[in-house]
């Protein structure tokens, strides 16, 4: 058979391409089919696409603000998974409380998605709420201000538009919110 | 273990008259991959400083940290590394054919494109129009103008395959022609899939392409480019035909199930990364048969180490590709990977695999095949020896310091008592080496290029000898 199709190109490219498909299939059509908690949003997950699209001052905001965290490539240096990982669960937790790891139905909505792979920074999951606006104004204008040594750069063209910065900093604080876990509802609006 | 003589790189004087090669197409793309490689190198310097000066260059928006990113890995994927392998397919191809190249009118219309993609992705990433899905960051209309480079690409390669005077192909052949293939679904998957769905699943099918971007498109290429390249800058015949076939389709049937172990612990069905586990340990299977068969082919040839530089570059090439793809399945043990993952450790791991051992190969192919193509010889073997060991030293001093500083940064981070901020502060050293580093890197990417540019520019005056 492999001597075969060392001689022949037609029957080279069937092999090739069905020993790829075998994997190819049951590896991204198949998982979504078989695990159903990937589509389904959590009760509290709002979809702020649609929500802006119908009206929603607030939603429209922070759907401007995830553009600006996508087109600055903030995702090449911050994560947003909070993975079963007993350090990741105190990292992001808040006054000794760990936090929830994240799950598939927290990103039903997520395009595109913001996982990350990479953290020169800290991750996101949770960190909506955790600071006031006032910070993150202070700290997207010069980020070392707050933060000796940090290895983020400052971005003024942002800091200095307040369309621009009202929209991003109403995007990081709905980050992780579909999760009510923390003790009083202790968050920042 | 048999070696069928077939099995190897036909030689002239073989049955068949050889055909008189053209290579323009596959000279014009080395050149401008070299360029690109240049800007890209030039690129990594600026960020890799810009992790300890975040205010270098200014607060100017489109040289930000964020910005320059996508336009150092797009670059140098797909500016230098996969130009540089389809230039020497237009060279390997034809040769293991026996005829020539389907048609060079379609070759550099297809180079043509691929400047044009190139700097497109430039602009468009400088301005900050970035599609958020790592190297699918592009804009729809340049995946559309890559797809159709490729698909040009494939028709001109199939054309010279179909055409062929020697019937048995060639082992570099198949992994060219499952290259091709794989790489149009691959990329139509990452590019395309990606359009029409969100969250995980979306996630999925990213992993699923950044992970055969590598697999499937730079390793059967860079295969492909080792097993014409050894033999023939060796002179000497391949070890075995048996375990490259092994080797082949091994990798074939594995490697496409691994996208899911880039999202280990993460909010992705446990079973999805158990499977995307086991198969990255089995990835061993066609790694290590195919390392066992480049070294055993130097069989008696290891004195040529010391004056040949193609086969320098292909050996070192074959040891980082042997290392980047034992830390592979490493990574994915569940245990390892709550250390390494998401920390620098990474990073070394990737550049091991595109700048050790990928680009060890194309750059190997380049400097035996160029001064082939343009009929002289090399403008300098001394300044290609030196490139040798400055991506040598400056990549091991940037893989082993990342990998040290990334180590400890991950067990820092299991440690919830240590602050984050003290875990970046805590890099800085392993930061510097790691610009060193890639500072001797492109020192040798600025000699590989020079190299060429005078190879061409004095062809007349040093004829080859024959």
């Amino acid at each position: 058979m492999l001597k075969k199709v060392d001689k022949s190109s037609a029957l080279f490219v069937v092999a090739a391409v069905v020993f790829f498909w075998i994997g190819g299939l049951l590896t991204t059509v198949a998982p979504p089919m078989l695990d159903k908690s990937w589509a389904k949003p959590a009760p509290a997950l709002k979809d702020y696409a649609t929500l802006a699209k119908e009206g929603d001052a607030h939603a429209a905001q922070v759907m401007e603000g995830r553009a600006i965290y996508v087109a600055e490539g903030c995702w090449y240096c911050h994560t947003q998974q909070t993975r079963t990982i007993e350090a990741d669960t105190i990292r992001s937790g808040w006054r000794d409380v760990p936090s929830p790891v994240s799950t598939p139905d927290e990103f039903v909505y997520d395009q595109p998605h913001m996982f990350g792979t990479r953290r020169v920074g800290p991750d996101l999951s949770r960190v909506g709420g955790k600071y006031d606006a006032q910070w993150h104004a202070t700290h997207f204008r010069d980020p070392r201000s707050l933060v000796p040594g940090s290895a983020m750069p400052p971005f003024p063209w942002i800091a200095n538009d307040p369309q621009k910065l009202d929209a991003l900093i109403a995007y990081i604080q709905s980050l992780g919110r579909s999760k009510d876990w923390r003790p009083e509802h202790d968050y920042e609006e | 273990m048999s070696i069928a003589s077939t099995a190897n790189p036909p030689r002239v004087g073989a049955a068949v008259e050889p055909a008189a090669h053209e290579d323009r197409t596959a000279f014009s793309f080395l050149l401008v991959a070299g360029l690109f490689f240049v800007v890209s190198g030039l690129v990594a310097i600026i960020i890799a400083a810009k992790l300890q000066m975040p205010t270098l260059l200014g607060n100017v928006s489109w040289l930000t940290y964020g910005r320059l990113r996508p336009i150092h890995t797009n670059g140098m994927l797909f500016g230098w590394l996969l130009a540089a392998d389809m230039g020497l397919c237009y060279y390997l191809v034809p040769r293991l054919c026996g005829v020539k190249l389907w048609s060079e009118k379609l070759g550099l219309a297809t180079l043509a494109l691929w400047i044009v993609i190139i700097l497109g992705a430039v602009v468009t990433l400088a301005m900050g129009m970035n599609q958020g899905l790592e190297y699918a960051e592009l804009p729809l209309w340049l995946d559309v103008l890559v797809t159709l480079a490729w698909v040009m690409f494939g028709v001109n390669i199939f054309g010279t395959i179909a055409t062929r005077k020697y019937t048995q192909m060639y082992v570099s052949l198949w992994y060219i022609m499952a290259a091709i293939l794989w790489t149009a679904f691959v990329y139509i998957v990452g590019n395309f899939g990606t359009l029409f769905t969100s969250g995980v699943n979306q996630a999925n099918l990213n992993w699923f392409y950044v992970h055969n971007a590598v697999g499937l498109i730079f390793t059967p290429l860079g295969l492909a480019l080792g097993y014409y390249y050894i033999p023939k800058a060796a002179e000497t015949p391949l070890y075995s035909h048996r375990l490259s076939m092994i080797g082949f389709w091994s990798l074939a049937f594995v490697y496409v199930w691994t996208g899911a172990h880039h999202m280990l612990h993460g909010p992705i069905s446990q079973w999805l990364q158990t499977v995307a586990i086991l198969f990255s340990v089995m990835l061993m299977i066609p790694v290590w048969t195919l390392v066992w068969n480049f070294l055993a082919t130097m069989k008696g040839q290891w004195h040529q180490l010391q004056d040949n530089v193609p086969i320098k570059f292909l050996m070192a090439g074959t040891v980082f590709y042997l290392l980047t793809c034992f830390q592979g399945p490493m990574h994915s043990l569940r245990t390892v990977n709550a250390i390494v993952s998401k920390t620098d450790w990474i990073v070394g791991h990737a550049h091991m695999a595109v700048l050790g051992a990928f680009s060890f190969f194309a750059v190997a192919g380049a400097y035996y095949s160029v001064p082939r193509m343009l009929g002289t010889r090399l403008h300098s073997q001394k300044m290609a020896n030196a490139s040798f060991w400055l991506w040598l030293i400056g990549g091991l001093s940037f893989f082993v310091s990342l990998w040290i500083g990334g180590f400890l940064q991950g067990l820092q981070w299991n440690d919830p008592s240590i602050p984050f901020i003290d875990t970046v502060k805590f890099m800085a050293p392993f930061w510097t080496v790691r610009l060193l580093g890639g500072t001797l890197m492109f020192v040798g990417i600025l000699l590989f290029f020079w190299n060429l540019l005078m190879t061409y520019t004095g062809r007349h005056e040093r004829p080859a000898v024959s």
